[in-house]
């Protein structure tokens, strides 16, 4: 799939979902092919701005959309490393404060 | 003398912004892009990051002042 293609996958996921994706549209296309290269050397896309194991069942909770996205949108007004986003965080009502890493670290 | 380290991820966006950010500043760093390691060293390199910052997340910037030499003067300066 082409990050285009997936541009317009991911904005209509999420229009659906009732948020947005950032409207930095080169920023987000960096992210898409930051999720690409995860996909291509793990099998999965991996979220691009977390250190991925390479083991799918260890890294479930960071597989975009990560399991930590909800909450993040809710709290900061977008998820973690910005790729999706509220209307608010798009049109400035909200900082752009860096979201804090919602996952416990790895033993 | 500042010691500048980056720890970053090749795929992470906003560690390249970070890293534009020091570029425009002129600021000497070092890169440690974790991803990009063997398993061995970015075993290593994880554990570093995490006495600093103990969620490990990325960009992590650390600052760390060095002192050469008996130099009492930059010794008071950064212990007051």
């Amino acid at each position: 799939m082409t990050p285009d293609h997936l541009y317009h996958a991911f904005a209509k996921y999420a229009e659906s979902l009732g948020i947005q994706l950032n409207k930095d549209r080169e920023f987000v296309l960096d992210i898409i092919a930051g999720l690409l290269k995860n996909e291509e050397r793990y099998g999965y896309r991996s979220c691009p701005c977390r250190l991925a194991t390479g083991l799918k069942e260890r890294d479930e909770d960071i597989i975009c959309p990560c399991r930590y996205k909800d909450d993040d949108i809710t709290e900061f007004g977008s998820c973690y490393c910005a790729l999706y986003v509220s209307r608010d965080w798009n049109e400035d009502n909200l900082p752009h404060a860096p979201v804090p890493e919602r996952r416990l670290p790895r033993k | 003398m500042k010691k500048v380290t980056l720890y970053t991820l090749s795929t992470c966006p906003v560690c390249k912004k970070v890293r534009k950010f020091l570029d425009d500043k002129g600021i000497a760093y070092t890169v440690i892009e974790v991803d990009s390691l063997g398993d061995s060293e970015q075993w290593v390199a994880t554990k570093e990051l995490s006495r600093h910052n103990p969620r490990a997340s990325y960009p992590t910037v650390v600052i760390e002042d060095v002192v050469v030499g008996y130099d009492i003067d930059a010794l008071t300066e950064k212990l007051p």
